[in-house]
């Protein structure tokens, strides 16, 4: 319990700094917000539309003001309205954010799924063919930016093959079946490259864990060698890897912003990519402050994850 | 072998882009932004040797100017982001307190955020273009290299030769830029090469979305960006680029592993073969000496370590009888511990291994297993499968560190019935109740309750109880005890050892123990065993080693145990032999105690002394034993 508070804690924290840089962010650029917002191109925007701005962004009130309403406004889960469009922000996202979490959580079921059996067995075998072969291929996947995989994909199965469609997005209740269709494409090419961290730290910490003295009680019990290494090695050695999938999250949320744009999955990032390209700064904002949130909730659900597979952190 | 012709090709492929995008102004290249409308998506021919592109622009001429940008932005991102967090660092670690929180603190807001959206935020902000782009990635990477530098100087802040350059009087600039950075240079030289590859990566996603650099300039990203609607009719086009990032990415982290190998201390280890394909051929006179139950002759234990295989055991051999303990006394690196691993088959895989002589063993409780009475084994050549039916039921094993030999993240009930059930069919009730039997008998208190504790709950004491109760509850005959009482205190210790000597006594189990405390030798131990440098040099009853040591290794042993009730702890139980345990890589010719020797002549660095009988059930490993 302790450990969770404490947990929760640092993520408030963590947030309430997220939140606020965002804020920030607008006045620490050189210049006045509202024209910096507006200029583009070199070319210098008209003084009323400046003006217009200030006003519809409350930029004129003192910054203690602002950042107030600010944090209110966030509180209340309302993220402002679009340059655009002027629709609320949050409606958008509300609707956009479980498909991209949908992708996040399936490309990384997909890099375990691969990860842990690949270097279970890369460990066992350590500095056999199978090892060469996986850290080479390993090496390769890190190298590999989530945007290529996605192109290169669409140009193999899509274009030559003909197998699968090159992108866009199905509602699950709609068809299930080509909703999972969809969704294969732009899980895997983000899998591409998790799957090379989560064989990594599979490996390593198996090979550590594998000379570990209670590895060692467990084989001088008679145990049959099966049992240990998934009671005793492999159970033990998953916790690095909860911690190495969260500390790669930030990563990982780049790929998806990617992912989302070349396969057209209309999650969050294709609308962050669409908000940047028209310099929707309110939006831009939210969409941002979301994907933060939900970063420091993934962390600290990681880190809940992590307590429940060892007892020793529970109660410290 | 294979590893470094790739770090070759990787090195060559990195020089050759580099050259490329360095004189790619220079080079007889088309030039990268005129269009030719006519000549879209054109394949190639003597003037585009790599076709040309949905402008009709030369690819090759614009892979070369894309490298010039994604390498350019990369590498002054690199080196800005490597000044400033080398810097930070630095600081903050060597003066540590408020300079340390102001420097420091504020990174981690930049860490909060994922990389790829405080870009693009920014570009929301202030718009694409290649200069924002460039500072933007330095000021990401600032915090990457804060880090590596802060935790380096940390660990090198109170060395000798910072503490040296400080009482000569060196000001604290001179010292952190000329002393410690010097000392940090690989780590951050390993960083650096890290953060070019996430750099090319962030650089060409973002000109991908449209978001880096801006066209009409070439980079590898907005050429992708660009091939991709026209990927069926020119696959080429969209290829190469995506070839070119790949490579060039691929070969920086391969150069970055380089690096990291030369860093690194921990250099890798040329692994043994699987064991299966070198069994060893069966040993003609498997049957151990009358009356013994364990005979070890000749045993050779060869570890891998990244200079060299070491001979961590070279002949050694000794006796173990039903009811008896003999203790292994050795300084660390004896290789007393490493007896008892191989006894086990324990050894690291493909780390350690036998390589030579016999571990017999007399089977005399066969009939309790149900196999054939076979009358003896040789434990260093019998199958893994096999070995796994003595281990805990022939023979048990507890090991020294109570607070690592059990399984943190299982309950004290789980691992022993998971013992118990492992030597015999038996439901969950019942082991429970067996476990809780075998707690009580090794004098744990409340033994119900303490079956649903976790180790971390126990005390050491406790835990080291527990891990006895579950090398005992197999029933074994002979227990290996590998220094079960030194990382506890005095009181606890005296308590396990009662409780060994009472379970020996009980049962009538042999028993190993190894130990490098003689003190506790003379309490328990009915034969000793001394060992040195994978050696045993001294092997005879335990009143003989005390009253009559006959090799100066076994004297200055006893001579250095505290006079006032054996056991002392750890901190007064350091040896007053001179000198230290030579390198296992480097062993001195001869004798292999010589040059720690009070007693060596010339004669002793000649030839190697062979163990010589010196009185009934007595050896010596010595030339001069008689004399001295
Ligand atoms: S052989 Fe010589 S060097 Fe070795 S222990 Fe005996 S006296 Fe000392």
């Amino acid at each position: 319990m302790h450990y969770l508070a404490r947990r929760t804690a640092v993520a408030a924290v963590t947030l309430l700094t997220v939140a606020t840089l965002i804020f920030l962010l607008l006045h620490l650029v050189p210049g006045d917000p509202a024209e910096v917002l507006l200029s583009s191109g070199g070319m210098a925007p008209s003084h009323e539309s400046v003006q217009a701005l200030r006003l519809e962004l409350g930029l004129d009130r003192p910054l203690g003001a602002q950042y107030a309403s600010y944090l209110g406004r966030i509180l209340q889960g309302n993220l402002g309205t679009s340059f655009q469009d002027h629709a609320s922000i949050s409606a958008e996202i509300a609707q956009r954010l479980p498909r991209t979490l949908e992708l996040i959580l399936a490309s990384t079921a997909l890099s375990l799924l691969v990860g842990v059996p690949a270097g279970l067995l890369a460990a066992l075998r350590r500095g056999g063919f199978w090892d060469g072969l996986f850290a080479s291929l390993a090496s390769l996947g890190l190298s590999m930016p989530a945007f290529v995989t996605g192109t290169l994909l669409i140009l193999l199965f899509s274009q030559t093959l003909k197998l699968v469609p090159a992108g866009g997005y199905v509602g699950f209740w709609e068809s299930p079946g080509q909703h999972l269709i969809y969704l294969l494409m732009p899980a895997v090419s983000i899998a591409v490259g998790l799957i090379p961290v989560v064989f990594r730290m599979v490996r390593t910490s198996v090979l550590e864990f594998l000379e570990r003295e209670w590895v060692r009680t467990a084989r001088a019990k008679g145990l049959g060698e099966r049992r240990v290494l998934t009671l005793h090695v492999l159970r033990n050695a998953l916790s690095p890897v909860v911690t190495v999938i969260g500390l790669h999250l930030g990563t990982l949320l780049g790929g998806t912003v990617l992912v989302e744009y070349v396969f057209n999955w209309p999650g969050l990032s294709g609308m962050l990519v669409q908000a940047v390209e028209q310099r929707d700064y309110p939006a831009v904002q939210g969409i941002v402050l979301v994907i933060c949130i939900l970063f420091v909730l993934i962390n600290l659900g990681v880190d809940v994850i992590y307590g429940l597979l060892d007892p020793r952190v529970r109660t410290r | 072998m294979a590893k470094h012709v790739t770090q070759n090709l990787a090195l060559a492929f990195l020089a050759g882009i580099v050259l490329l995008a360095i004189l790619a102004p220079v080079l007889p290249l088309p030039d990268p932004i005129a269009m030719d409308v006519m000549n879209r998506h054109g394949s190639p021919s003597f003037a585009h040797l790599l076709g040309a592109d949905e402008f009709g622009r030369d690819t090759l001429s614009r892979i070369a100017f894309g490298a010039r940008a994604s390498l350019a932005v990369a590498f002054i991102a690199a080196v800005l982001a490597g000044v400033a967090g080398v810097a930070l660092g630095l600081v903050g670690g060597y003066f540590g307190g408020w300079p340390e929180i102001l420097a420091m603190r504020p990174l981690d807001v930049i860490l909060s955020f994922p990389p790829m959206l405080l870009a693009l935020l920014t570009v929301a902000l202030i718009g694409p273009g290649t200069e924002t782009l460039t500072v933007l990635l330095a000021v990401l990477f600032v915090p990457t290299y804060a880090r590596v530098a802060f935790g380096e100087t940390l660990s090198v802040r109170h060395h000798e030769y910072v503490e040296a350059a400080r009482a000569l009087g060196h000001t604290a600039p001179r010292i952190l830029f000329r002393t410690i950075l010097s000392n940090v240079a690989g780590p951050i030289l390993v960083q650096f090469s890290l953060v070019v590859a996430a750099c090319i990566l962030l650089e060409s996603g973002l000109s991908f979305l449209g978001l880096g650099v801006t066209p009409p300039e070439s980079s590898w990203g907005l050429m992708i960006r660009g091939a991709r609607p026209y990927m069926y009719q020119a696959p080429m086009q969209l290829l190469w680029p995506c070839l070119a990032l790949v490579l060039t990415v691929y070969s920086v982290n391969r150069v970055c592993d380089m690096l990291r190998d030369r860093f690194d201390p921990k250099a890798a280890v040329l692994w043994f073969p699987a064991p299966r394909k070198t069994a060893r051929a069966a040993s003609p006179a498997a049957v151990p000496a009358m009356g013994k139950m364990l005979d070890v002759r000749g045993l050779v234990t060869e570890i891998a370590t990244p200079r060299g295989v070491i001979r961590a055991l070279d002949g050694v051999s000794f006796s173990v009888r039903p009811g008896e303990t003999v203790a292994l006394v050795g300084e660390s690196g004896s290789g007393k511990s490493m007896t008892g691993l191989s006894i086990m088959q324990l050894l690291p895989r493909r780390v350690g291994r036998i390589a030579g002589g016999e571990i017999l063993y007399a089977r005399e409780g066969a009939e309790r297993s149900g196999a054939s009475a076979a009358a003896a084994v040789d434990l260093a050549r019998i199958p893994a499968a096999r070995m796994r039916a003595h281990r805990g039921q022939e023979i048990g094993m507890v090991f020294q560190e109570p607070m690592a030999c059990l399984n943190p993240v299982y309950t004290v009930g789980f691992q022993l019935t998971e013992a118990l059930r492992a030597h015999g069919r038996m439901t969950k009730a019942e082991a429970r109740a067996r476990a809780e039997e075998e707690l009580r008998r090794v004098g744990i208190p409340d033994p119900a309750r303490r079956l649903n504790d976790y180790p971390h709950q126990l005390s050491g004491g406790m835990r080291q109880r527990v891990a006895i109760a579950i090398a005992l509850c197999g029933r074994p005959r002979l227990l290996i005890a590998d220094e079960p009482t030194t990382a506890l205190d005095v009181t606890v210790q005296a308590q396990i050892l009662v409780l060994l000597d009472d379970i020996r006594k009980m049962q009538g189990i042999g028993l190993v123990f190894i130990t490098h405390n003689l003190g506790v030798v003379a309490e328990i131990a009915d034969r000793v065993v001394v060992m040195y440098c994978g050696q045993v040099v001294e092997d005879g009853p335990v009143e003989d080693i005390f009253y009559r040591p006959l090799h100066p290794y076994t004297r200055g042993l006893i001579a250095s145990v505290p006079q006032d009730g054996g056991s002392a702890d750890k901190s007064r139980q350091l040896f007053s032999i001179p000198g230290t345990v030579p390198n296992p890589l480097d062993l001195p010719p001869g004798c292999r105690f010589a040059p720690r020797c009070p007693e060596a002549i010339a004669a002793c660095t000649k030839a190697p002394p062979a163990m010589e009988a010196a009185g009934a059930g007595h050896q010596v490993r010595c030339i001069r034993w008689r004399e001295i």
